[in-house]
């Protein structure tokens, strides 16, 4: 027997906002499963129904400030309120354009089917060749707090190269914001594909990301949580085409009453195919960090090889770290491990530092950096790397 | 009479609910270089720990005088600016903590606090590039993460090596001889000894007469269940060697 959902404020507010815009299907879907709880498994430590107290109103047009993160020489292509804008010039090898609706694949996934609902724009990128250039996607949502779907379908040509920067931030109000990015890589094709959410502390973001590898493709991708009261970033990845290889790394930080979930899925669907996934997080004050990684290798998907670690560090006693990694193998030949470490500082090496004479607060910082050291090498663009480096060190000053 | 460069009275300390330190009375004059022997588990170790700093090491009595200065109240930080260097007996490594970040870093934490300006970039490099020469430590060791991956005789003379660089007034080396072969032993040692000078004192733990064939003491002290309880020149190292710990047991009791 179906027990009917009592809806709280902010279903109703989607239900009413899915209706506005025609997405009836979606919109009574939700009506009758409601927001997910803890009792569906991808959302067991982000119950949405609990977490999300309020929607905003949907978003109108509003003027663009200036970017949360500047990068040197970087080309910047934005997305306001969910809209694309005209941007300048592209560089070589960048074609810019925009497409209707979302970019994401249909997806059982609430998220996905707001974004579906609501993203009536995607901005529409194709690279080829050796991009030089960062190219920054930096999508804002500004003015009185607004409710604002954004969608970006990124094509990697052939043989091609580039590094993708993503930025989300806005005004300072309790803005609801649900983004999408869509990217596929051809042959052969290399991305670097960069996501920091600099949102302000009121606001609630949620991206998901759907990776699509071809052939020998080579991807490495970095999510950054650096803002939002509530944030959620799902990557969906799947590799198509044999010795295509993914690095999936992530950061979470995470101060006195936010939450920030990073949910990956990542699926092994043809032989020859490796991933490496390493997903940190730090926790202060009252607050918590998610991680749920799954790799599905399929029965097909022999010489897999995935190796998956999530590592925690809390510096508060009130602070969570939830790490959930999962894998799910087919297939009998392959290489699969994962691990899971949480902790405090390590007071050994603590004490060596300040041994030496640096002090306690410097040392701490030290070897949290020490700690993030991983996740920033690899990114070799020095402007880039400067700029990321720059996010860590003002959220750290912040602890203080 | 010129005050001594370390000064230990009746010091007693708690690990762990447990006394490990019995009382131990030692003065260190400047410029001297006195050595500790002691069996495993006769509390050397503490006693190092216990002088720089480290938590658990419970105080319960006593005082710990650094060139006049009480120190027991310090952070590790601030006993390592007052000129007190631990040379660990297993150097740690730090993952994610570039050697030279952290070189740069201690020196200049240092420098600061005793109101001394920051080491420019290239005096600093210079500094670690002549300090590194009588050591073999190459550019490529320093490029490393702190200790990580360094060979057990690498681990001791990066830690001679951030001694020669923060020049402390008071050296304690915690069996520093262990885990070297001849050959390190000799290079650690030479390194150690280009820091001997008539202002810097040396405490020396060890359980072997070895490393004192290299690094010669002008007194030596007998470790044993917590406290000295022997003390005499370099010829009682040799005396230990040949006889053992045994009689100074009784000693003890």
């Amino acid at each position: 027997m179906q027990v009917p959902v009592r809806l709280g404020p902010a279903e109703t507010a989607l239900i009413e906002q899915l209706n506005s815009v025609g997405a009836t299907a979606s919109a009574e879907r939700l009506a009758a499963a409601g927001l997910p709880t803890r009792r569906v498994e991808s959302y067991h430590y982000t119950d949405l129904k609990m977490l999300l107290k309020a929607v905003p109103p949907l978003a109108a047009e509003a003027p663009a400030g200036a970017p949360a993160l500047n990068v040197p020489g970087a080309y910047r292509l934005m997305i306001a309120n969910g809209a694309p804008q005209a941007s300048g010039t592209a560089p070589a090898g960048v074609i810019v354009g925009k497409a209707e609706g979302s970019a994401l694949s249909t997806r059982d996934d609430v998220l996905v089917r707001l974004n579906a609902a609501l993203a009536r724009e995607s901005l529409s990128l194709t690279l080829e060749g050796s991009v030089d250039p960062v190219i920054q996607i930096d999508r804002r949502t500004e003015g009185s707090a607004a409710h604002a779907a954004s969608s970006a379908r990124i094509f990697v040509a052939d043989d091609a190269s580039a590094t993708i920067l993503e930025t989300y931030s806005g005004s300072a109000e309790a803005h609801l914001t649900n983004h999408a990015t869509y990217v596929a890589l051809g042959r052969n094709a290399r991305l670097t594909h960069i996501s920091v959410d600099l949102s302000d502390a009121k606001a609630t973001h949620f991206a998901t990301s759907e990776y699509h590898l071809a052939e020998g493709a080579q991807l490495r991708t970095l999510v950054i949580h650096a803002g939002s009261a509530l944030a959620r970033s799902q990557i969906f990845a799947r590799f198509a085409g044999s010795g295509a290889h993914a690095d999936f790394t992530g950061l979470n930080l995470v101060s006195d009453g936010q939450h920030s979930d990073v949910t990956l899925d990542v699926s092994h669907a043809v032989p020859h195919t490796t991933s490496q996934e390493l997903f940190k997080a730090i926790a202060r004050g009252r607050s918590k960090a998610v991680f749920q990684g799954r790799i599905v290798v399929a029965r097909d998907a022999q010489k897999t090889d995935a190796k998956m670690m999530a590592q925690g560090l809390m510096l508060s006693d009130e602070a969570e770290i939830l790490a959930k990694p999962e894998l799910e193998i087919y297939a009998d030949d392959v290489v699969c491990g994962h691990g899971s470490t949480c902790g405090q500082l390590n007071e050994d090496w603590l004490f060596y530092l300040m041994s030496r004479g640096i002090p306690r607060a410097e040392a701490e910082t030290m070897l949290v950096r020490g700690f993030l050291e991983e996740l920033l090498d690899p990114i070799t663009h020095e402007a880039l790397h400067e700029a990321l480096r720059a996010v860590v060190d003002e959220w750290l000053v912040g602890a203080r | 009479m010129t005050t001594p460069m370390l000064e230990i009275r009746d010091l007693r300390v708690q690990v762990e609910d447990r006394e490990i330190l019995k009382g131990v009375n030692l003065v260190l004059p400047k410029g001297e270089v006195h050595a500790i022997m002691g069996r495993n588990g006769s509390g050397k170790s503490t006693l190092s720990y216990a002088l720089a700093g480290r938590e658990g090491y419970e105080i319960t009595g006593g005082e710990v005088l650094v060139d006049g200065e009480n120190i027991l109240e310090m952070e590790p930080d601030e006993r390592a600016s007052a000129g007190l260097f631990l040379a660990f007996q297993y150097p740690i490594e730090i993952p994610g903590v570039a050697t030279m970040t952290f070189l740069k870093a201690a020196i200049n934490a240092q420098r600061k606090a005793r109101g001394e300006g920051e080491l420019s970039t290239p005096d600093f490099m210079r500094a670690v590039k002549d300090a590194g020469q009588t050591l073999n430590i190459n550019s490529d060791m320093l490029k490393r993460a702190l200790n990580v991956g360094f060979s057990g005789g690498e681990k001791k003379r990066a830690e001679i090596l951030q001694m020669a660089l923060l020049q402390p007034k008071l050296c304690i080396l915690d069996e520093t001889d262990s885990g070297l072969d001849i050959d390190a032993l000799k290079v650690v040692s030479e390194g150690v000894n280009a820091l001997r000078n008539g202002e810097r004192s040396m405490l020396v733990i060890t359980h072997y007469q070895r490393l004192l064939n290299y690094i010669v003491p002008d007194v030596v002290h007998v470790f044993s269940d917590g406290r000295i309880v022997e003390s005499g020149d370099k010829s009682l190292a040799l005396q230990l060697e040949a006889r053992g710990y045994a009689e100074f047991d009784e000693t003890a009791a």
